[in-house]
C-alpha cells in the first residue's frame, strides 16, 4: 500500500463512517422534539421550490450579490474539478475514450474551473473577514483553509509538473526509449522553449535542431501533450520561479504529496461541522421544499435534519432583534448562529452546566420574531426550534429567566426588587426607561396597546400580562421602574415593533420594552449570583 | 429618481383629502405622515357649528354659519373656500370612504345632533352610518337599550342615561365581551367581531336584555374593516336596529378612517410613505426635495409641488418651544400671541378660547402660505387644514370640513 492508497481509504473511511454518523443524528436529535409529520404544500411544488433554492442558491441572494457569486462561482469551478479531474479515472476516462490529463481541452478546463473556483472562495473569504470577522469561529476559517489549500496547491503542482526536467525524463524513457542523445537534446529543446521545462544543461539554438525537435515532438508527444500554454495560470506561474533556482523536481514531489494529502484532508473532514454543509444544507433545503416561514409540528427528522444545516453565514446573528442585548450580557447563545451549537450539544448530553445556563438564558431572551428564519439561506426553520427548545428545557425544569419571572406577579418582583439592594436598577441608570425625554410626549392615548399583537390574543391581558404597554410607559414616567421590570407584558413581547411605529408621539415603546427585558436578565442574574 | 406633480406632507383629515382629490385629477402622488389626529377622531365629519366662539352659538345650517363667518371673520381660512366647493369637496371624499366600506350620512344643509361617549350631543354635518340608528332613536325618544362592557373604559352607558333626563324610554345594561376579559381596548375587539361566531355569542347575551327595545346601542367597536356587515348581522341576530356610540378616544373610528385611506389611496396610484414624517426639506425654482424618515429606512422625494397638511401641535406641523411657534418642515412664519403669556387664558373652557388655538400659517387666496416678506413662499407650496392661523376647529366644530374642504381648495389652486 502505497501512501495514495492509505490516504484515499482512510479519507474514503472517515468521509463515508462520519456522514454515517451526521445522518444518524438527524434521525436521533430531532426524537427530542417528538412531534407529528407536516403536511405543507403540494408535494411537487415542494420538490420544485427545494431544488430551485438548492440549484440557484435563491436565499444566499437575499443578502446582497457578494456571498452568492462566490458561492456560485465556487460551486460552478469545484464541481466540475471534483469529477472531471479528482475522479478522472472512474469518471472521465471512461466517457472520453481519448481522454489525457494534459490534452485540450481538459487541461485548459482544469485552469480554468481552478481559477473561477479560486474567484469564488476569495469572494467569500473577503466576505467573510469584512462582514463576520466577529462571529466566525475555526471551523468557518478552516473551511476557507483547506480549499483554497487544495485549490492553491493543484495550481502549484502543475507549474512545477511543467517545469520539471525530471518528469520529462520519465516520459522520455517510458515513452522514447531508443531516442538517439542527438534527438533528446533536439526534443529537449523544442520543450524548453515551446512548453517551458527547465533544463540545467546547455540547449543548442540551431535551427535545424529546434527543426528536429519540433518534429520528434509531432511523432512522439503531440498525442499526449497539448502546449503547456493552454494551461494558461499554472504555465503563467512558473514566472515566479526565478529561473536560477532549479527546485522544479523537488518542489513537484514536496507539492504533489501537499495537493493530494489536502485533497484527502477536505474528503475526510468533510462530516466534521461545517465542512458538512454542502450536504446537510441541500437536504435541508430540499425538506423544506421552498417555504420561508414557520411551520409549527415539522417532524422529528427534518427538526433534526434543520439542527445540522448550519453553514455559519452568520445572516442570523447580524439580523437578530435581540442582538444588542447580547453586547450588553455578553452571552453568546442569545445570537441564533452560536445558541444553534449549543443546542446541539445539549440535545447530544455533551453541554457543560455553564454552557447549558447560557444556552437557557439565550433562549429565553430570544423573542421568536421570525427575522432569523426569514434571513436564514439554509432555509433552517430556526424559529420552530427555537418554540420546541424553549418547550424541552422549561420541560427539564430550565425555564429561564422568562420561567421565573413568570412565578412571581408583576407587584411581587417589584417589592422583590425594591427590597434587594441592586444599586439602580439597570446598570447604569441611564436607559432609554430612566431618561424623561423619552416618554416627554406620552398621552397615554392605548393606541400602543390598541396595536399590540400580543394584548390582542389575551383573554384577559391584565391577567396574562400584568401590564399593557401603556401602563407600563406611565409607570416608568413616574420612576417606579421596578414595578415594570417583572411584568409579563416584558416577557411576552415579540418585537413586532407596532407600538414604536403607531405611537403619535414618538415614544420608544418596544425599545423600552426590550430594554426592560435585558434588565430583568441582569437582575436575575445577580439574584442566583451568577457573575 | 421619480418626479413626483404634488408631495402632500401630512396624513390626517387634510393629507388624506388632498391626496385622493389630487389622485382622482390624475396627478402622480407621494404622501408621508406618521400617526396624529385622524386616529383619534370620532368618524363624524364636523363643517361648522359654533360660531361666533365667544357667544357659543349652535347653529342649525351650517352654510348659514358660513355666511355669517364670512362676514365677521375674514380672516378665517373658510373665506378662501366657496359653499359649492365645500359640497364638491365632501362628496368626493365621502363617496371614496363609501367604496372603502365607511358609508356618512347626513342632512342636507343641515347639521345632525348626534350622541356623544359622555351622553352630550354634538352638532355635526355628516357622520358614520353605523351611528344613523342611535340619532333616529334618540330624535323619537324609542324605547333603547345601550349596552356598554365591563372593562371598557371608552364608554359608560349609564353615563350616557344619567346626562340624558329627556330620553326616559333609555335602558343600559354593562355585559362581559364574549372571549375577552380584564382591561378591554376597542381595537382587538373590533377585530375579534369579525368572527361571525363571536357575533352570535354577544347576540346572544344582548337578546334577553333588549326584549322591549327598539333599538340596541354599542360602543364603537362593530367591525374593522367590515362594519357594514357586522353591524347588518348585528340587526339580523337582534331583529332591530342597531348603532354605534363613539368611544372615548382613541376610538375605533380614526383606526377605521385610516385603514379605508391605506386600502383606497394606493389603488388610486398614490404613493404612500407611511410612519414617515419629514426631515429635511428644499425647495428651489423647480420643485421640491424632501428626506421622509430617518435611519436605514429613510426615504428621498422629489416633487414640483407640495402641500403642507402636516396639522397643528398633535400632527407636529408646528413646534412649540418655551418662548416661539415654529413651522415644522420649511420653518415658515407663523401667526401667534405676541407673548407666552397670552398663549393660554386662565381658565381652559373660557368660552373665548385661546389665542394660541389661532395660530398657523398665514396664506394667499390660493391656500400659497406667506413667507417672511409676506409674498407667497413658493409658487406651488399651498397648505391645508389645521395648520391655517386663524381658525379654532375644536371650538367651532369645523376640523374635519376644514380640512377637506382647504386640501379640495389647495388641489384645485395646484
Amino acid at each position: 500500500m502505497d501512501f495514495f492508497s492509505i490516504g484515499l481509504t482512510l479519507a474514503c473511511v472517515s468521509a463515508a463512517g462520519g456522514a454515517l454518523w451526521r445522518v444518524r443524528t438527524w434521525f436521533l436529535r430531532g426524537k427530542a422534539f417528538a412531534k407529528g409529520g407536516n403536511t405543507g404544500p403540494g408535494v411537487f411544488r415542494r420538490f420544485v421550490g427545494g431544488l430551485a433554492d438548492v440549484i440557484l442558491l435563491r436565499r444566499t441572494l437575499r443578502d446582497g450579490p457578494a456571498r452568492w457569486t462566490g458561492h456560485m462561482l465556487l460551486v460552478l469551478g469545484f464541481l466540475p474539478l471534483i469529477f472531471l479531474h479528482a475522479m478522472d479515472d472512474v469518471v472521465t476516462r471512461p466517457i472520453f475514450s481519448a481522454y489525457e490529463p494534459t490534452l485540450d481541452p481538459w487541461q485548459f478546463l482544469r485552469n480554468l474551473f481552478g481559477l473561477i473556483s479560486l474567484t469564488g472562495l476569495a469572494i467569500l473569504a473577503m466576505h467573510r473577514i469584512t462582514r463576520l470577522k466577529h462571529e466566525s469561529i475555526a471551523q468557518d476559517w478552516a473551511l476557507l483553509a483547506v480549499i483554497g489549500g487544495v485549490l492553491v496547491s493543484g495550481f502549484f503542482l502543475e507549474s512545477f509538473k511543467i517545469m520539471s526536467p525530471g518528469d520529462f525524463t520519465r516520459m522520455t524513457d517510458d515513452y522514447f526509449p531508443e531516442a538517439e542523445s542527438e534527438e533528446l537534446l533536439a526534443l529537449k529543446t523544442y520543450w524548453a522553449r515551446e512548453n517551458g521545462v527547465r533544463f540545467t544543461i546547455f540547449l543548442p539554438t540551431a535551427p535545424e535542431i529546434t527543426e528536429l525537435g519540433a518534429q520528434l515532438h509531432e511523432d512522439r508527444c503531440a498525442g499526449c501533450h497539448a502546449p503547456t500554454a493552454t494551461a494558461f495560470v499554472s504555465r503563467s506561474m512558473t514566472a515566479l520561479v526565478p529561473s536560477s533556482m532549479n527546485i522544479a523536481d523537488q518542489g513537484r514531489t514536496v507539492l504533489w504529496y501537499a495537493h493530494v494529502a489536502l485533497a484527502f484532508i477536505a474528503l475526510g473532514l468533510l462530516p466534521w461541522g461545517k465542512f458538512f454543509h454542502p450536504v446537510a444544507t441541500a437536504a435541508n433545503l430540499l425538506v423544506r421544499g421552498g417555504s420561508r416561514t414557520s411551520s409549527a409540528g415539522n417532524s422529528s427528522f427534518s427538526s433534526g435534519l434543520a439542527l445540522d444545516a448550519c453553514t455559519r453565514c452568520g445572516q442570523c446573528s447580524l439580523h437578530c432583534s435581540v442582538a444588542p442585548i447580547h453586547k450588553v450580557l455578553g452571552n453568546r447563545d442569545i445570537l441564533p448562529m452560536d445558541k444553534l451549537l449549543d443546542l446541539r450539544q445539549h440535545l447530544d448530553g455533551s453541554l457543560s452546566p455553564t454552557g447549558t445556563a447560557a444556552l437557557v438564558e439565550g433562549s429565553h431572551i430570544c423573542t421568536e420574531c421570525l427575522r432569523c428564519t426569514q434571513v436564514c439561506s439554509a432555509g433552517i426553520d430556526l424559529q420552530d426550534l427555537w418554540a420546541t427548545s424553549k418547550k424541552v428545557l422549561t420541560e427539564a425544569g430550565r425555564a429561564g429567566v422568562d420561567g421565573e419571572i413568570r412565578k412571581s406577579t408583576a407587584a411581587e418582583w417589584a417589592r422583590d426588587f425594591s427590597s434587594r439592594n441592586l444599586g439602580r436598577i439597570g446598570s447604569t441608570g441611564a436607559g432609554l426607561a430612566d431618561r424623561a425625554e423619552s416618554f416627554w410626549g406620552c398621552v397615554q392615548c392605548t393606541t400602543c396597546t390598541g396595536v399590540c399583537p400580543v394584548v390582542a390574543v389575551s383573554e384577559d391581558p391584565s391577567r396574562d400580562l400584568d401590564l399593557a404597554p401603556q401602563q407600563i410607559m406611565n409607570l416608568l414616567r413616574m420612576g417606579l421602574k421596578a414595578q415594570t421590570l417583572g411584568a409579563r407584558m416584558v416577557w411576552s413581547c415579540t418585537t413586532c415593533y407596532k407600538c414604536q411605529e403607531h405611537c403619535p408621539q414618538g415614544v420608544p415603546v418596544a425599545d423600552i420594552l426590550y430594554e426592560l427585558r435585558q434588565l430583568g436578565a441582569d437582575n436575575l442574574r445577580k439574584k442566583e449570583g451568577r457573575a | 429618481m421619480k418626479t413626483y406633480d404634488v408631495m402632500v406632507i401630512g396624513s390626517g383629515f387634510a393629507g388624506m383629502a388632498a391626496a385622493l382629490f389630487a389622485a382622482n385629477r390624475g396627478l402622480s402622488v407621494v404622501q408621508t405622515g406618521a400617526t396624529g389626529g385622524i386616529d383619534f377622531s370620532t368618524g363624524f365629519i364636523d363643517l361648522l357649528a359654533v360660531h361666533p366662539i365667544a357667544e357659543q352659538k349652535v347653529w342649525e345650517d351650517p352654510f348659514a354659519a358660513l355666511a355669517a363667518l364670512r362676514r365677521d371673520l375674514p380672516a378665517h381660512p373658510y373665506c378662501r373656500v366657496s359653499d359649492d366647493e365645500i359640497s364638491l369637496a365632501l362628496q368626493e371624499f365621502t363617496n371614496f370612504l363609501g367604496q372603502h366600506g365607511l358609508c356618512y350620512r347626513g342632512r342636507d344643509k343641515k347639521n345632525t345632533l348626534a350622541l356623544t361617549s359622555a351622553g352630550t350631543l354634538k352638532p355635526t354635518y355628516l357622520l358614520p352610518c353605523t351611528l344613523w340608528n342611535g340619532v333616529e332613536a334618540r330624535e323619537k325618544k324609542a324605547n333603547t337599550l345601550i349596552v356598554d362592557f365591563h372593562g371598557l373604559k371608552g364608554l359608560s352607558a349609564r353615563q350616557i342615561a344619567e346626562v340624558r333626563k329627556d330620553w326616559p324610554n333609555l335602558k343600559t345594561a354593562r355585559i362581559n365581551f364574549p372571549g375577552m376579559g380584564g382591561e378591554l381596548y376597542p381595537e382587538h375587539m373590533a377585530w375579534s367581531l369579525a368572527d361571525p361566531a363571536r357575533r352570535a355569542e354577544l347576540a346572544e347575551m344582548v337578546a334577553p336584555l333588549a326584549v322591549e327595545a327598539q333599538y340596541v346601542g354599542f360602543p364603537a367597536i362593530l367591525g374593522m374593516t367590515d362594519t357594514s356587515i357586522v353591524l347588518r348581522h348585528m340587526e339580523e341576530l337582534l331583529g332591530r336596529p342597531v348603532f354605534e356610540i363613539p368611544t372615548l378616544p382613541p376610538s375605533i373610528a380614526g383606526p377605521r378612517l385610516r385603514a379605508a385611506f391605506d386600502r383606497g389611496l394606493p389603488g388610486l396610484g398614490v404613493r404612500t410613505c407611511t410612519q414617515k414624517l419629514v426631515t429635511r426639506a428644499e425647495s428651489s425654482e423647480a420643485g421640491f426635495h424632501f428626506t421622509a424618515g430617518s435611519g436605514s429606512t429613510s426615504v428621498d422625494i422629489s416633487a414640483r409641488s407640495a402641500i403642507l397638511a402636516s396639522g397643528r401641535f398633535f400632527g407636529k406641523g408646528l413646534k412649540a418651544d418655551r418662548h416661539h411657534i415654529h413651522e415644522a418642515i420649511f420653518d415658515l412664519p407663523v401667526t401667534q400671541p405676541e407673548n407666552r403669556g397670552r398663549w393660554h387664558r386662565p381658565a381652559f373652557f373660557d368660552p373665548q378660547g385661546h389665542e394660541i388655538n389661532q395660530a398657523g400659517l398665514e396664506t394667499d387666496a390660493g391656500l400659497r402660505p406667506l413667507g417672511a416678506d409676506g409674498k407667497p413662499f413658493h409658487p406651488r407650496l399651498h397648505a391645508a387644514g389645521a395648520i391655517l392661523a386663524h381658525q379654532d376647529w375644536m371650538r367651532m366644530k369645523c376640523g374635519a370640513g376644514l380640512a377637506i374642504a382647504t386640501a379640495y381648495k389647495a388641489v384645485a389652486s395646484l
